[in-house]
């Protein structure tokens, strides 16, 4: 095929001027518009357009992360948040007046800081300084981001795996005592014919082939452990919502040790890397690319079913109503709570 | 040849505008949420034309978008059955599926 002309110009500006005018377009209509739902659609489209924001800026390992929980995770979780609120009979609308104003002061005063921060930095070199590129060939992995995770700077990643559990416990402490032996979530179902059903047979067997590849190129291009569990997750919710899968108990053994797999495996290995003289999380160079997929592998599924529990929420039995409560007479209402307080929540 | 892969991404992201639109403009929530279905579709077009310029990986970017954007679409059926927790599809339909605006 020959080759054709070159263009008289860069289309790269215009590429990145129109990214940025959409991306801004889409988050000043997720925050400044009149409606809840179109807000979180407005966040669905804006976390897409991140990501190829990301892909420009060089960083595949950011925009493969926002991708997969963008895409994935927070779509589905806006979304079912926005539909309990309005079941519930909350205010589903913007709050006017001053808590609006108020929240608009904050958010100026966070992209303030950030904007100054990004000033009063030094400059960001373009390419990896010159320790890492002289430190990279002995580290076992040659994608320069998992490099620093998993052995530069283990220890940070090693406190960062137990973030997410913290938050997930977080969220348990909203079960009601009487659920605590439900399973995670509500009780979810669906026609096992349907459309629904046969997207979530089809997408777990590729997500998961998907989730596991992430992880293994991760050693040598962008992926890793988060982005390979993330995508875990997303298709392990899939299966969840369609009923094909049944949510774990919180007292369920094997679920209780997927969750501390990740940071259990990363401290023994740790502790067994010093018990051989190399130090605590220091791996030798020629060990080093099994001990990070090792980790990695574990951490992966620690993140996939965190993850899950996380969109799941807390466990919710079946809603125990009197046998004779009219349908839909509010099963999501905390206890306590006035039954129809016309848009008393705030 | 790449800078025309660039010229068509450029291309590409001003239908993204369009679909933007749409998402404002709705009505219907079935509207904005198929509007960002279109952005999803989009961004794997974009990623796929950014990739011999900026490396095979994009294309694992691609990979993932267009692997997972659909969820949104399964999160918003879910969310528009009676309990939250069901399907469209089931033998009892919800009577009168969601139309209202926002």
């Amino acid at each position: 095929m020959p080759e054709p002309p070159a263009l008289p110009f860069d289309p790269a500006l215009a590429l990145d001027a129109a990214l940025a005018v959409a991306i801004l377009g889409a988050a000043l209509a997720a925050v400044s518009g009149r409606g809840v739902f179109r807000a979180v659609v407005f966040f669905i489209a804006y976390g897409l357009m991140v990501s190829i924001g990301w892909v420009r800026l060089g960083s595949v390992d950011v925009a493969l992360a926002e991708a997969a929980i963008g895409a994935g995770l927070t779509g589905v979780l806006l979304l079912a948040a926005h539909g309990r609120l309005a079941r519930a009979g909350a205010a589903t609308d913007t709050p006017a007046g001053a808590g609006r104003g108020w929240a608009a002061l904050a958010g100026l005063a966070v992209s303030g800081a950030l904007v100054w921060a990004w000033f009063a930095l030094p400059p960001v070199p373009a390419r990896p300084g010159a320790e890492l590129a002289e430190a990279l060939p002995r580290a076992g992995v040659e994608n320069p981001v998992t490099a620093v995770l998993l052995n530069f700077r283990g220890w940070d990643t090693l406190l960062e795996s137990i973030i997410l559990l913290a938050a997930l416990v977080a969220v348990w402490m909203l079960t009601r005592d009487g659920d605590w032996r439900a399973p995670l979530g509500v009780p979810q179902h669906a026609n096992a014919e349907g459309v629904m059903a046969g997207f979530a047979r089809v997408l777990p067997p590729v997500g998961l082939m998907i989730g596991g590849y992430l992880l293994w190129a991760g050693a040598d291009a962008p992926g890793g452990a988060f982005q390979g569990g993330t995508v875990w997750a997303a298709v392990l919710l899939v299966a969840a919502l369609a009923g094909l899968w049944a949510p774990p108990r919180l007292e369920a053994a094997w679920f209780r040790a997927a969750l501390v797999l990740g940071g259990a495996v990363f401290v023994l290995a740790g502790l067994a890397l010093a018990g051989v003289g190399a130090g605590f999380l220091t791996l030798p160079e020629g060990a080093a690319k099994p001990v990070i997929l090792g980790i990695e592998l574990a951490l992966a599924v620690s993140i996939a079913v965190t993850l899950v529990a996380l969109v799941l929420g807390p466990p919710e039995g079946p809603p125990d109503a009197p046998p004779d409560a009219p349908p839909g007479a509010l099963p999501d209402a905390p206890p306590g709570a006035p039954p129809d307080a016309p848009g008393a929540p705030r | 040849m790449t800078g025309w892969l660039i010229l068509f991404a450029v291309a590409l992201v001003l239908t993204l505008a369009g679909a933007l639109w749409r998402v404002w403009r709705g009505p219907r929530r079935a509207d904005r949420m198929m509007a960002a279905q279109l952005v999803g579709t989009g961004g794997v077009g974009v990623l796929m034309l950014l990739a011999p310029a900026h490396g095979a990986a994009v294309l694992d970017v691609a990979l993932v978008l267009a692997l997972l954007a659909a969820l949104a679409a399964v999160g918003f059926v879910k969310a528009s059955t009676p309990d939250g927790a069901g399907d469209p599809e089931e033998d009892a339909p919800p009577a009168g599926a969601r139309g209202d605006d926002r």
